[in-house]
């Protein structure tokens, strides 16, 4: 029952809200645009390379690739924030009453809904890597292809629990793109998506490592541009490896508690 | 399962809506109750078609989406299938199903057969019955030949149509259907009635909620219906026995112009009228106002009577019809409007 209902939200979801040729060709143009607006941000400083610190390690990274990895991930990171738009249309059309009047199993069709969103970034995550290296010329240093597995997973799981639930909470509330929308600056500041970590001030650190993408980042640059091991980003992936179940808790409590909510409040229809 | 005996029982059942507003940015908070449903009591038999009729905000879609389990009730209980709405909501959501009228609750991009494989796939309907009981309800409502076209391009009586496949793709135990005709075309919601009484009630033996403001729709389709006003049930029972009840036996409905307050008042003390009730009424006889009166009498053979006082008053009778009480007549001889 719970996999049927996944694949049943994909499968609806994907058709429902992404397969149309302008959303896909938007979706491609507009990460690249602002990869690209990133990386020339740098050009004036002449340089080719980016220098980044971790585990008392030092890392020279290529520029193009670091920039655009914080573009891409980052733009994932956003998708899956706004995955909770689905619920928001939902409600505008009162589908939200007809998936809830039904048995499914709720955490089945949040999971489902962000998975969509996610499978609609990743027909482009391939194309734009491709494009790297043939276009851009990136300097890709791959040591351990595990490592990098392990972080393209990670980061990606990461972010489809927090898109779950964001989903979660605009069942319950109409405040829900809102939030995700304040949330996309400070998190692209925190991050590390533009600067390597070693320039934020030691202060503000602690907030960076709050964040599941920051650690997204780390890994996969590391592994991806830096030639790391599993053994040199262990830290990282564990630590993604426990935000992922710690959002994975907080969605399975939060769908229940958003359905309950709406259903005191009489929030399920558009209000 | 304490309440096995009906299809539906509720007791006592309450609602509340509580809504919050500031005066301006900074202004304290004003809390409004509105009592929408204010301790209902009812019960629907196994295979009965049961009318829950009232006005706009009487309280009607707020009952049903209590009992298919949308919306929690702020006091009573309601049972269905003798599964608590609230305590048994999971058990409850595999033996319902609700349909409402409008356009929405239907996803546009998809087709209608992809709609309805979409919310078999929720309810768990197996895999290798699926195909056919999607084109058996396609077939049943007339659809089979646009199943596969996108639902933005249906009519609104084609999407109504989608809307009652879906609401009996898990082959519910009860249904619920909240105004389902509403703004469909004459022919459409005749054909749409009669699908409901002899296909769902009489072939397929469901139990069937279905609410209305259109006191006709009731009175063709319901074995008994409820009259809700302003969050109360004040009557229940067969149109037949509720009619009985009615003090008065026949009901002269007349268009008339040039009514004045006089006349008026002068109608409800005559003889044999017993009660008057005036209804809107849109239109224009000659360029001058209609008005509708519906007055009830003990026996038509006062109708002449009734009818020359209005010559005898200067007003000028457009139509006349002489009738047995309708539901109309009921509802506005218990709410008195």
């Amino acid at each position: 029952m719970f996999w049927r209902v996944v694949f049943a939200e994909i499968e609806k979801n994907i058709k429902q809200f992404f397969f149309t040729s302008r959303i896909l060709f938007w979706t491609l143009a507009l990460p690249l645009g602002n990869g690209f607006y990133l990386y020339f941000l740098y050009l004036p400083f002449a340089a080719s390379s980016v220098s980044l610190e971790f585990n008392v390690s030092w890392y020279t990274l290529d520029l193009v690739g670091f920039t655009l990895i914080g573009q891409l991930l980052y733009t994932f990171f956003t998708m899956m924030l706004l995955a909770g738009t689905i619920f928001e249309r939902d409600r505008e059309q009162g589908t939200l009453e007809t998936l809830l009047l039904s048995p499914a199993n709720r955490l089945a069709v949040i999971f489902g809904a962000a998975l969509a969103s996610a499978l609609n970034y990743v027909w482009f995550l391939f194309g734009i890597l491709l494009s790297w290296v043939a276009f851009l010329g990136v300097k890709i240093i791959v040591n351990d292809f595990f490592a990098l597995f392990a972080s393209v997973v990670l980061s990606y799981v990461s972010m489809v629990t927090i898109g779950m639930c964001f989903e979660a909470f605009v069942i319950c509330s109409r405040r829900g793109v809102m939030f995700a929308t304040i949330l996309q600056e400070p998190v692209m500041f925190f991050s590390g998506l533009a600067f390597p970590l070693q320039a934020m001030p030691r202060t503000l650190l602690s907030i960076s490592y709050l964040i599941p993408l920051t650690f997204g980042l780390l890994s996969l640059r590391l592994t991806l541009l830096g030639g790391a091991s599993l053994f040199d980003v262990a830290v990282p992936l564990m630590a993604l490896a426990f935000m992922t179940l710690v959002f994975l808790v907080l969605a399975t409590w939060l769908v229940g508690y958003a359905e309950r909510s709406a259903k005191k409040k009489a929030t399920l229809t558009q209000f | 399962m304490d309440n096995a005996s009906f299809a539906v029982e509720a007791r006592q059942l309450s609602r509340d809506y509580v809504s919050s507003k500031r005066s301006h940015l900074v202004g304290k908070k004003k809390t409004t109750v509105i009592r929408a449903l204010d301790q209902v009591d009812f019960e629907i038999q196994e295979g009965e078609l049961f009318g829950l009729l009232g006005p706009n905000g009487a309280g009607k879609t707020t009952t049903v989406k209590i009992l298919c389990t949308l919306l929690e009730p702020t006091g009573g209980k309601a049972f269905v299938k003798g599964y608590d709405v609230v305590k048994d909501a999971a058990k409850v959501r595999r033996i319902v199903n609700m349909v409402a009228g409008g356009e929405r609750m239907l996803y546009y991009r998809l087709t209608g057969r992809e709609n309805l494989e979409y919310f078999a796939e929720l309810y768990d309907v197996p895999k290798r019955e699926i195909k056919s009981r999607v084109n058996t309800l396609l077939g049943l409502v007339g659809l089979s030949e646009r199943a596969d076209d996108e639902v933005e391009k249906y009519s609104k009586g084609m999407k109504q149509r989608l809307q009652i496949c879906r609401g009996l793709i898990n082959n519910p135990e009860v249904l619920f259907l909240d105004e389902p005709t509403l703004g469909l075309d004459v022919n459409i919601a005749k054909d749409l009635r009669k699908f409901i009484r002899e296909k769902i009630v009489e072939e397929q033996g469901k139990t069937v909620l279905l609410t209305t403001h259109y006191m006709f729709e009731a009175e063709e389709l319901c074995d008994r219906v409820g009259f809700l006003n302003k969050g109360k049930l004040i009557a229940v029972g067969r149109s037949e026995e509720l009619k009985r009840k009615m003090p008065t036996g026949f009901s002269i409905e007349v268009l008339v112009t040039r009514l004045t307050d006089d006349a008026l008042e002068g109608l409800k003390r005559l003889e044999p009228v017993k009660n008057v009730l005036t209804t809107a009424y849109e239109g224009e006889a000659e360029d001058e106002k209609v008005d509708r009166l519906i007055v009830n009498v003990d026996s038509d053979r006062t109708a002449p009577e009734v009818l020359n006082y209005f010559s005898a008053m200067g007003c000028r009778v457009v139509s006349v019809n002489i009738r047995g009480p309708t539901l109309e007549d009921l509802f506005m001889f218990y709410t008195g409007e």
